[in-house]
């Protein structure tokens, strides 16, 4: 109804402001483009001559691709994690009984934590001398605190990828419940009536069906773990530098030359994020129109 | 002599299933198990983070504190992190209601727009959402030194409204576009005015979507570090700015009660978001 009352001239004014809410990110990113090439900013070339040097040395350094690198891999296992510690909630817990009920509220409880409180923990919970390796001691498993494995700050990220993963699995665990339960138990009961097993439902019907639901959600949380800062800077190693990190290193440089560095590397940041940003659009749609098809499906 | 090596993987098979059957608990035990196992691992971090703020020598390799005392928590009122928790109550404040006011009128006008334009207005709201806080910060501290305001309070709240709204107008374009807009007709055919129709269909209507869009853009702020610490430049003392500071210096106890004091308002907000989903 509401459509009808829509005029053309009005219909561009919600775009309108919808580019006005991402205006300072074009603007911003509009800026790093200029800085990055030697056209404002710190560093900028005397002469305002186009200068892409500044590029040309981020992107054959080493450094940068190791870190871009290691941020992907600590972002795609903690993601990989979380979803699956969502879906194993999703499932185990999906029926109406209190207890069911009361322990889809408790996996939640963590959902506001925010990554700077997860980082604190985790140091007390996976620190050489924290919660970890005290029980292992008291387990006469470890004699010294340079006995436990080290958790946090070590080369692989085990202690961020840990980190990121329970911040964001509660979230996921939401919206695998919610999916869960838009679901229904149809496709599951019509499987039941040809003779599938529990596995052979789950496998051909449950998780297709969570996975798409999901998807959007997953790519988010991707974004999230690949841009988070503060668990990085508490968490992570010095070598190699997660990308956050590096970029915040970069533009606190007391050299102004080097400062440009930040905005090409911010810029590489920004293009994951709107590739990332694409994928979750392209996701999305393609949810809701299966989402259509499935009720039309169901309805009739 | 060829099939030895099957024959031992099929014994060493039979024997870790049998190993692994009779280790496991019996199948009704082991749902209170993995209940258990969820509480801890959902709150075992939060209820450690609250006791090392009372600890004080909790030396290796005990597995209690020495001694548990208030005197961190005593010296929140006078400390950084009073201080701290001051600024961040403002900015929280300050950003949500902004973000909602922002928010509301443009998710309203996201909802009427048809395909495909939704979805390149949905994307341009994400933008802001998804782009990482660093990338986002280091543009947004240029806007903030072009209008003078870099370093300085106002301009930390602008830089906390451009993700807020974007996540406020997310979640009121997704009910939005989901609600039935005819009663909005019916009232606006019995002659109600444009203010009457906002007072009296709309935000009754939209009461939980508010709720829920207000908790999410305080949480936003309430939590932000990147944004705080690249335009504030230092001089904006927000609580996970002073939270950060004591961590990385290894104050332990002091970084707890910040932390937990960051945990706080935060669990209130999820109250208000639950209680708002489930007015949607």
């Amino acid at each position: 109804m509401s459509r009808s009352l829509t005029t053309p001239a009005a219909s561009r004014l919600p775009l309108l402001a919808a580019a006005l809410v991402a205006a300072p990110v074009l603007v911003g990113a509009g800026y790093a483009i200029l800085a990055s090439l030697g056209l404002a900013g710190p560093g900028q070339a005397a002469n305002g001559m186009l200068d892409a040097s500044r590029w040309h040395f981020v992107l054959s350094s080493r450094s940068t691709w190791w870190s871009i690198g290691w941020s992907l891999q600590v972002a795609i296992i903690s993601t990989a994690l979380a979803t699956l510690g969502a879906v194993v909630v999703a499932a185990a817990f999906s029926t109406s009984t209190r207890a069911d009920r009361w322990a889809r509220g408790v996996a939640t409880l963590p959902l506001p934590v925010p990554h700077l409180v997860a980082a604190a923990s985790a140091l007390l919970v996976l620190g050489q001398s924290g919660l970890l390796a005290r029980i292992g001691y008291a387990l006469g498993l470890v004699q010294t605190p340079a006995d436990m494995p080290p958790l946090v700050y070590d080369a692989p990220g085990v202690g961020l990828m840990l980190t990121l993963a329970w911040k964001e699995w509660t979230f996921l665990a939401l919206v695998a419940i919610a999916v869960r339960g838009s679901i229904g138990d149809l496709y599951d009961e019509t499987a039941t009536g040809l003779g599938a097993r529990t596995w052979t439902r789950w496998r051909l019907v449950t998780w297709p069906l969570l996975w798409r639901g999901l998807l959007p959600s997953v790519i988010a949380v991707f974004v999230f773990a690949l841009g988070s800062y503060e668990a990085a800077v508490l968490l992570a190693p010095v070598q190699p530098a997660p990308l956050p990190v590096l970029t915040m290193e970069r533009f606190a440089d007391p050299a102004l030359a080097r400062r440009g560095d930040a905005y090409v590397l911010a810029l590489l940041a920004l293009g994951i994020a709107a590739l990332a940003v694409g994928l979750h659009e392209w996701s999305r749609a393609r949810w809701s129109r299966l989402h259509t098809d499935t009720t039309r499906g169901a309805s009739s | 002599m060829e099939s030895r090596p099957v024959v031992a993987s099929a014994h060493r098979h039979d024997a870790w299933c049998i190993v692994v059957t009779t280790r496991l608990p019996a199948p009704h035990l082991l749902r209170p198990i993995a209940l258990l196992a969820l509480v801890l691992f959902s709150l075992g971090p939060m209820l450690l983070l609250v006791l090392q703020s009372f600890a004080f020598g909790w030396r290796w390799p005990t597995l209690w504190p020495d001694t548990l005392q208030l005197d961190a928590w005593r010296n929140v009122s006078s400390g950084t992190l009073g201080r701290g928790l001051f600024t961040s109550a403002g900015l929280a404040i300050a950003t949500t209601c902004a973000a909602v006011l922002f928010a509301l009128p443009i998710a309203r006008g996201m909802a009427t727009l048809p395909r495909p334009w939704s979805h390149i207005a949905a994307a341009l709201v994400f933008l802001p959402v998804a782009a990482p806080p660093i990338a986002l910060g280091a543009g947004l501290h240029v806007v903030a030194l072009q209008l003078g305001v870099a370093g300085s309070w106002s301009g930390v709240w602008l830089a906390h409204c451009v993700p807020a709204v974007g996540y406020a107008t997310l979640v009121l374009t997704g009910v939005l576009s989901t609600r039935d807009a005819r009663d909005e007709e019916v009232a606006r055919t019995l002659g109600a005015s444009a203010v009457h129709r906002w007072r009296y269909v709309l935000l009754p209507q939209l009461r939980g979507a508010l709720t829920e869009a207000a908790a999410v853009a305080f949480l936003v702020s309430w939590a932000q570090v990147a944004l705080t610490l690249l335009v504030g430049g230092g001089a904006v003392r927000a609580l996970p700015i002073e939270v950060l500071a004591l961590v990385r210096a290894g104050q332990e106890t002091e970084a707890a009660v910040g932390a937990v004091l960051l945990v706080l308002p935060a669990m209130l907000a999820l109250s208000a978001l639950r209680r708002g989903a489930a007015r949607v």
